[in-house]
């Protein structure tokens, strides 16, 4: 009897415990998504078309278009869009530029490269609500290293955070910051992969490390760059934690991203409703960007 | 040329090292803070001249925090296991059986790690509130479980196609049943990387903001990022505190991320992961 377990040609004409077997595996995973995230998402769409008011206490009465119709008037949620974009853009950029840098410091075959790749790690496994409080103690205006340094500079002791561009650009930087490690490893991944006859090829034309760099490296690290930018971009785009547990979207709105609108609708607001058509709309930009995400991962 | 190399290399290494030490600032400030009476920590010299472990000792005593450490163990440490015991399974079929909708399964489980949380966060509390599964350990550890499945998933997917396929068949022509040949040949190579993928389901669930603070109100249920934001509006000055429960939480995950590492790496980087 001849049993192949990789590619049998088809389930058909095995026995009937065999044929049902995948299904038994994959059942309890497919159920517990099914449930707890592809049903909640169907959920809110389905939600985004109500009307709930929870204060007056009448139910659920689904079949209107009136929180969307609000959503297009609605200046404080497409600002809240464009301030993501921006986030996003903001993020990706500082990824790709100190990512690069330090990809580039670290693929060298040295001990201190080796132990250095490994640490470099920590912002990205650390969880949030740590490196918020690490970044509110430095940028503090008073004690904190800002403080020290402002004081030196015989400035006013003002916290970046204070006012409201420079809230939204500070907190930027420190999303990029947190998801840099990422892009690094994937850059390292895709450096070490690299054959190094290319590198001899370019040095025996006669071209300098930094012509060999521009024209043999980037090259070649271009697919990573974009893919390993579009997964930062997304989770950038959907961030909550970071602007919320930093400055709970202020001072004013400056830092009020498309996820803490949300929540706060949701929450504060107490309007599931619209608060859920928020949600699709991120949904629909969600949609294009996991298209765009598989088209890449399958060209690369 | 071999000595002016090694001399290059040595300034490269001391410019990674001055790269790496500014990027990592934060996280070493926050080690180093928590060994700190807390009014240095703000405000004293910038360098400790003074170390304690008086910030550790007061979260040992801080009720609440103690409270969040253990419901993190326990969700971190059910999630994990749930995921494991979903994964293992499913990443087997995926990659060794052929049956109709394989493909699909693939992808749709591929699909929900790219799902974002803020926006299936308000139709879940809804429902775990009609189900009265708010303000529990198991509706956190389900809502764990399908945080981290997408993922351990597809990590496993990997390694259990590293593994030669004819050491299987090898096994069902000895007269094993497959139940036996999945059991005595594939799971003992795959421990290695079944424990990896564990530990990363833990450290995904240790560390979850959003849902642990959406699914829940009541002290009682808090998990450690919820204590520790706790830690900061309760005692506002306090930095000494709050730096030590950081630690606490970041611990343990960078820790178990050194070990696991070389595990990871390559899956995390063909696949994309929460951050």
């Amino acid at each position: 009897m001849r049993v192949t377990l990789a590619r049998p040609p088809s389930t058909r004409g095995r026995p009937r415990g065999e044929r049902a077997l995948p299904y038994l595996l994959v059942l309890p995973t497919l159920v517990l998504i099914g449930a707890l995230a592809l049903l909640p998402l169907l959920y809110g769409v389905w939600l985004s078309f109500g009307r709930w008011d929870l204060l007056s206490g009448q139910g659920l009465r689904v079949g209107t278009l009136e929180n969307y119709a609000r959503l297009l008037q609605d200046s404080d949620f497409w600002r809240a869009f464009v301030r993501t974009l921006w986030w996003t853009l903001g993020t990706v950029a500082f990824q790709v530029i100190v990512g690069l840098g330090l990809a580039l410091l670290l693929n060298r075959p040295t001990f201190v490269a080796e132990k250095v790749s490994a640490l470099i790690l920590l912002p990205w496994v650390t969880p949030f609500v740590v490196i918020v409080y690490a970044w509110l103690l430095l940028l503090d205006g008073s004690g904190g290293v800002t403080g020290r340094v402002l004081a030196a500079l015989n400035l006013p002791p003002l916290s970046p955070l204070a006012s409201p561009l420079s809230a939204f650009v500070t907190v930027t930087l420190i999303s990029g910051w947190k998801g840099t490690p990422f892009m690094v490893i994937a850059l390292l991944a895709a450096l070490k992969s690299i054959p190094a006859e290319l590198y001899e090829a370019a040095r025996v034309d006669g071209a300098t490390p930094g012509q060999a760099l521009r024209f043999v490296t980037l090259p070649l690290l271009r697919n990573t760059l974009v893919v390993t930018g579009l997964i930062l971009g997304i989770l950038a785009f959907y961030n909550f934690d970071l602007p919320w547990l930093m400055t709970a979207g202020g001072p004013g709105e400056a830092t009020t991203l498309i996820g803490v609108a949300i929540y706060q609708t949701f929450f504060i607001d107490v309007q599931p409703t619209y608060a859920a058509a928020m949600g699709t709309v991120m949904l629909l930009v969600l949609l294009v960007l996991a298209l765009l995400s598989l088209r890449l991962r399958r060209a690369t | 040329m071999r000595r002016k190399g090694r001399a290059a290399q040595f300034g490269w290494d001391l410019v990674t090292l001055l790269a790496a030490a500014l990027f990592l600032l934060p996280v070493l400030w926050v080690v180093m803070s928590s060994f700190r009476p807390s009014p240095d920590v703000l405000g004293g010299p910038l360098l400790p001249t003074r170390l304690t472990l008086e910030n550790y000792g007061s979260l040992a005593r801080n009720a609440p925090f103690v409270t969040a450490l253990q419901n993190s163990l326990l969700v971190g440490l059910c999630s994990a296991l749930g995921a494991l015991m979903l994964a293992v399974p499913t990443a087997y079929a995926l990659t060794r059986l052929r049956f109709r909708g394989r493909e699909l399964v693939g992808t749709l489980v591929l699909l929900t790690q790219m799902i974002p949380g803020i926006v299936i966060v308000i139709p879940l509390v809804v429902m775990m509130r009609s189900l009265g599964l708010t303000n529990s350990a198991l509706g956190l550890i389900l809502v764990h479980v399908v945080v981290s499945l997408p993922i351990t998933v597809w990590l496993l997917r990997n390694y259990v196609e590293d593994v030669p396929v004819a050491l299987e068949e090898a096994a069902l022509v000895d007269g094993c049943t497959r139940l036996q040949s999945v059991s005595l040949v594939l799971l003992p190579l795959l421990y290695p990387a079944v424990a990896a993928v564990g530990t990363f389901a833990f450290v995904l669930s240790w560390g979850e903001y959003l849902l642990a603070l959406s699914l829940t109100t009541t002290a009682d249920h808090r998990t450690l990022p919820l204590a520790v934001q706790g830690l900061f509006s309760q005692f506002r000055q306090d930095w000494g505190l709050i730096m030590a429960g950081g630690v606490v939480i970041a611990l343990p995950v960078a820790l178990l991320f050194l070990l696991i590492r070389r595990f990871l790496v390559d899956g995390l980087v063909s696949g994309g992961v929460k951050g």
